[in-house]
């Protein structure tokens, strides 16, 4: 294993049952499996403030110095980065290239370097672009459905 | 008392000020362009934005009417506004109804075959179906229109226009503008379509303080509702809209297609909530975001992350 960290199993657990169960159009939680979660130190190579999602490149090197690139979609969308004061000048700011920071992710259930960036760090720990409370849902409770 | 602990006291007084100022800015929240986040994670899941108190005109639709938990577009519906689905009742199809419905593959709703869908026997199997999009045929995962009532339930905003002779829909998500006539005009029989409409043909009135709508005419690569269940030539979409207070709209809605649905579908009822005129902004501009499924960035994203994640392929980036 490289220096990317795998989450403790507990952690992931919690996480995917507060996962909310249906996201966009995307199908974001068809795509990704937050019960494998995991974090790495990175460089951001390109950041984009788009829609549908912002999407984030990032290198990862491990310990031999092999590189992967990463591409990654960010759980908000711009709507919600601006909703949560992130705009495209600050987020852009953030991300610019070469910058270093901690992802954790959300792997593809296929395989590959296409991810779901769940959270975000700077090297001091503050976290960058969150979406807030409520990007990628919450789902309101279902109601028991009469078949 | 020593001038030592009268410094105290008032180090002590100062430092309990800043807890309780702190307290009280933690409260509020930080919301978009300094707006405070009202209601944030309490109350009946939506921002509270307005006294549903207030005195109001029923006939007045007029405004930003949002069923999304934090009002501000994308993320969750909130607590009170139904999900992304029309109904929680299962349909009745008629043959033709279900093959057209197995050869919808959504993106939305429980994985199929996954341990989740099997875990919930009681959804309809239309609601535990979802492929990754690389694998579906959501005609909206190429930006084509979504139609209705698709549209409405989607967690963004919408905007209703009021004129004259007619009320435009405008929804934030897709950048959707649909026309309900409201001149007094007969809506055609779903027979005599010579053209079909991605936002259909819609004719409104008002009968007490409801505003029905009927419209028909729907392409039919537009699909009910996310988890992909199909309309044919024949459907018929009733809505009633009805202004319950200040700042609640609710909905409800009766799908008639004979052609692929045994009997009327009841969807579930739907609420949305009424934000300021000044709420959503961007770059200190007031207005619907432009949330438009532009094929420029779709495809860009299609091919660079949401494919590759769902196929395992290498990204394709020029």
């Amino acid at each position: 294993m490289n220096i990317k960290t795998v989450h403790a199993v507990a952690l992931a657990t919690a996480l995917l049952l507060a996962a909310p169960p249906l996201l966009a159009h995307h199908g974001t939680n068809i795509n990704y499996d937050r019960s494998k979660q995991w974090t790495a130190k990175a460089v951001v190579t390109e950041f984009k403030y788009v829609n549908p999602h912002a999407q984030l490149f990032f290198d990862v090197t491990d310990e031999k110095g092999n590189v992967t690139h990463w591409s990654g979609e960010l759980l908000p969308n711009p709507a919600q980065l601006l909703r949560n004061g992130w705009t495209r000048k600050r987020s852009t700011e953030a991300m610019q290239f070469g910058a270093k920071i901690v992802v954790t992710v959300a792997p593809s259930r296929a395989g590959g370097e296409a991810v779901l960036v769940l959270k975000i760090e700077n090297d001091k720990g503050e976290e960058l672009l969150a979406g807030g409370p409520n990007a990628g849902g919450p789902e309101p409770p279902r109601p028991t459905p009469t078949p | 008392m020593t001038r030592t602990s009268k410094g105290c006291i008032a180090l002590l007084g100062v430092g309990l000020t800043m807890v309780v100022l702190s307290a009280q800015e933690r409260g509020r929240g930080a919301g978009p362009q300094g707006q405070p986040a009202q209601g944030r994670g309490r109350g009946p899941g939506y921002l509270k934005l307005f006294d549903s108190n207030m005195p109001y005109d029923a006939h007045d639709l007029a405004g930003i009417w949002s069923p999304n938990g934090n009002g501000f577009g994308g993320g969750g519906r909130c607590r009170d506004c139904g999900d992304r689905g029309y109904s929680f009742e299962f349909p009745e199809f008629t043959p033709a109804g279900k093959i057209a419905f197995d050869k919808n593959i959504p993106s939305y709703g429980r994985a199929k075959d996954s341990d989740d869908a099997k875990a919930h026997p009681e959804e309809h199997i239309g609601r535990r179906r979802a492929q990754p999009p690389a694998l579906g045929n959501d005609t909206y995962g190429t930006c084509n229109p979504m139609g209705m009532p698709r549209a409405i339930l989607y967690p963004d905003p919408v905007e209703f226009i009021v004129l004259p002779d007619r009320i435009y829909q405008h929804f934030e998500w897709g950048y959707g503008l649909r026309t309900i006539w409201t001149d007094g005009r007969t809506l055609p029989k779903p027979d005599d379509i010579d053209l079909a409409r991605w936002w259909g043909y819609a004719a409104g009135r008002w009968q007490g303080n409801t505003f029905v709508v009927d419209s028909t005419g729907y392409d039919e690569r537009t699909w009910i509702d996310y988890f992909g269940y199909p309309h044919s030539d024949q459907m018929v979409l009733h809505e009633e809209y009805t202004r319950t207070n200040f700042d609640t709209l609710e909905l409800k809605m009766t799908i008639t297609d004979p052609k692929y649905y045994a009997k009327p579908w009841v969807g579930e009822t739907k609420r949305m909530h009424l934000l300021p005129k000044d709420f959503i902004k961007s770059s200190g501009w007031p207005s619907l975001l432009e949330d438009l499924c532009a094929p420029a960035n779709e495809n860009e994203f299609n091919r660079v992350i949401r494919d590759p994640a769902g196929t395992g392929k290498p990204p394709v980036r020029r």
